[in-house]
């Protein structure tokens, strides 16, 4: 019988696949690299982006913790300031509270305290989000905490693609990162995408337009970005032509990316997650406020979460986070003005 | 192959205990002349230390807080003493000495040693830019990975994850290093304390964890933070030893300190050493005269009498290592800042001081740009 010649496999993962596909892959890469989080090596992660790794790597290198998330966020200081290259899982973003001194002023600082002498490559990720009825402390998009603590890389993936490029770059960045993976994204079909088998980062940084438009600019990032995509989509039956912009990393931020579609459109609206106040879709309002004023023909506008917590049942949770009907009913009003 | 537990391997084994030492077979009934000398210089290099910027301060030639050490400096000598260069510490605000006293035996000018020298701290004190953080946080929170000391931040007991993590990825490499780290008895009370010696526990990692309980948290007293007789108690419920020294016996806390060392480099885990201490004076120079008030006078006078310096001339005497007039050459003991002089102290000691505050005077203030860099290593 003839050989049949090998076809290229063009096998679409999840974005979960994607994360764990980075892990092993980075474990493999450096062997000076070490996991720990709570039920990451028997268990495989709750969720199970951490399957596998313990066979392939043993117990030196995949540890499963102690319920201690401060402990957690501490010895992977102390192992990369040894060396050594740490991830390290929250189980659920909203955990990472319980570890907050550690990542904001023991970890966070190092460098600076330091004059350089140290660099922490340790990356903290963990499941975040709402939408899935995870109630108060399973719901959380607390990113803005760690932006306003200097010297933390903050990271937030919407696709497979960027979910393991990113996460490929943070962990070779050498700065800590605090990475924050959309649960309800974990094994979302939809976007199920190809991705390369050869090795890619996604550098930090470096926002993408995910639309093009030409009449008002969506700013956004992770699962609002889904939701920008569909209110442009309504908002293009109504003649209204938007441009999405996913920024993916809020530290650094691309503003270039956002200027350059605001002197196109003139018009931003920004959606988020996170409760309004104090929160990163001000802080982007902000700065196009500083620097981009002379672009701007209307009020720039913000989509969030309302400053309450996440309720657990389906209508309380639709009503605090930010719907498509919102960012459409705001992105109208911003395009009219 | 690596010492850490396999998953799902571990077995069920006894708390762990170090035996008490008989008298002669105490770590340092073996220190030779030459090293209770050595010894009985350093605590005078410690509290020389102490004075001195007390000193400094009245002169107007320094500013911030000072933290003293005064009367717990057997707790920094006895436990530095016997630690290998490979060794790793984590000083805290109180622990000043400890960063020129870290492998310093017999070699305080070598600047190859495994610690900071005179003028390295001097600078840190002073606030210039030869510090080796450049004078970018306070007091003790320097270190140096290359010289194994652990930079603290002001969260205490903070320091403790760090460490535990430092000796993990040590032995990772195949290395046999330990980790002591300094803490007061109030910080034994935060959750991190409980959470990093646990894990330390869990992986049988080489962590001592000193505890210089000198009675008083700041302006809160030991009863209040912790409800056991001793705070090394707190070890039994992690299965590890917890040891009591005699905080103003500097051969004391040698011998507890080398135990656990021992314990800790034959990868029998982790270990509590609670040096029993009393802070002579308040929690920080701004304090002196407030802690007169919070604190018993008779509890304060008893505490000072037992001076580690002339515990320490004591035992010289009886070992034979010092007689006559030299033994009564320099008498710094039971003595405040105000009352000691140079002539209080060996030479040597006063020389080298002099030597890093020269040093720290003339060092020049960082570049005030330099507040807005190394937030992020840059990778350009």
């Amino acid at each position: 019988m003839a050989a049949i010649a090998a076809e290229p496999t063009l096998v679409k993962k999840n974005y979960l696949t994607a994360l764990r596909e980075a892990l092993i892959e980075e474990m493999r890469r450096n062997d000076q690299m070490i996991c720990q989080g709570e039920d990451i090596g028997m268990l495989g992660g709750a969720f199970g982006v951490t399957e596998g790794l313990l066979d392939e790597f043993g117990s030196t290198r995949v540890i499963d913790a102690p319920i201690a998330e401060a402990a957690i966020i501490g010895t992977a200081v102390g192992m990369a300031l040894n060396g050594k290259t740490v991830m390290a899982e929250m189980q659920f973003i909203d955990f990472i509270s319980c570890g907050f001194d550690q990542i904001v002023n023991m970890m966070a600082t190092y460098h600076y305290r330091t004059a350089g002498e140290v660099n922490l490559p340790v990356v903290v990720r963990g499941p975040a989000g709402g939408y899935g009825g995870g109630a108060l402390y399973h719901s959380q998009m607390n990113e803005a905490w760690f932006c306003h603590s200097p010297g933390l890389r903050v990271v937030v993936p919407s696709t497979p693609y960027d979910a393991k490029g990113l996460l490929k770059a943070a962990l070779r960045d050498g700065n800590p990162c605090i990475f924050f993976e959309i649960k309800e994204l974990y094994r979302k079909n939809e976007i199920a995408e190809v991705i390369p088998d050869e090795d890619y980062i996604v550098p930090l940084g470096q926002a993408v337009i995910r639309k093009e438009g030409t009449d008002i600019t969506f700013v956004s990032y992770g699962q609002s970005v889904y939701h920008c995509m569909s209110a442009a989509a309504e908002l293009e039956k109504l003649g209204v032509s938007a441009e999405v912009i996913d920024i993916r990393t809020l530290v650094p931020l691309d503003e270039e990316t956002i200027y350059k579609s605001l002197s196109k459109t003139n018009r931003v609206v920004v959606v988020n997650e996170a409760p309004m106040t104090c929160g990163f879709a001000g802080e982007i309002v902000a700065r196009i406020a500083n620097n981009a004023f002379n672009l701007l023909d209307a009020p720039p506008a913000r989509v969030t979460r309302l400053d309450t917590p996440v309720p657990w049942v389906k209508p309380l949770e639709l009503h605090v986070l930010p719907s498509v009907e919102k960012i459409v009913r705001v992105a109208l009003q911003t395009a009219k003005y | 192959m690596s010492v850490i537990p396999t998953t799902g391997t571990a077995a069920f084994e006894p708390l762990a205990e170090i035996a008490e030492s008989t008298n002669d077979s105490r770590p340092s009934q073996l220190l030779t002349k030459e090293d209770c000398l050595e010894i009985f210089n350093q605590l005078y290099l410690a509290r020389y230390f102490d004075i001195r910027l007390i000193k400094e301060k009245k002169r107007g030639r320094l500013r911030g807080t000072l933290y003293s050490s005064h009367n717990q400096e057997a707790i920094l000598v006895g436990a530095l003493f016997g630690l290998k260069a490979t060794d790793w510490i984590s000083p805290i605000h109180r622990d000043m000495p400890a960063f020129f006293l870290k492998d310093s035996k017999f070699q305080w000018d070598d600047p190859t040693r495994s610690g900071m020298s005179i003028e390295e701290v001097c600078a840190q004190v002073w606030g210039k830019v030869d510090s080796p953080g450049r004078a970018r946080d306070n007091w003790s929170h320097i270190g140096s990975k290359s010289k194994r000391i652990i930079h603290s931040t002001s969260m205490l007991a903070g320091t403790i994850p760090v460490a535990a993590g430092v000796v993990y990825a040590d032995r990772m490499n195949g290395g046999d290093a330990v980790v002591l780290t300094f803490n007061g008895e109030g910080s034994t009370a935060q959750g991190i304390f409980h959470e990093a010696v646990n894990f330390a526990a869990v992986h049988k990692l080489p962590v001592v964890t000193i505890v210089e309980n000198n009675q008083w948290a700041y302006g809160t007293p030991v009863h209040m933070g912790c409800p056991t007789p001793d705070v090394a108690d707190r070890a039994h419920g992690y299965g590890i030893p917890g040891l009591v020294a005699d905080g103003q016996d500097v051969f004391d806390v040698y011998d507890k300190v080398m135990a656990a060392v021992e314990h800790a480099r034959s990868g029998k885990g982790p270990s509590i050493v609670e040096c029993k201490t009393f802070r002579a004076y308040g929690h920080g120079d701004h304090d002196d005269d407030r802690a007169m008030k919070y604190r018993p006078s008779e509890e304060i006078e008893k505490g000072r009498t037992r001076d580690p310096i002339a515990i320490c001339r004591e035992s010289l005497i009886e070992r034979g290592f010092l007689s006559g007039a030299e033994a009564e050459q320099y008498i710094a003991e039971r003595k405040s800042a105000s009352e000691a002089t140079n002539d209080d102290f060996p030479p040597v000691v006063v020389e080298y001081l002099n030597r890093g505050i020269e040093f720290a005077l003339n060092s020049p203030l960082p570049n005030a740009e330099e507040g807005a860099m190394w937030v992020f290593k840059e990778n350009a």
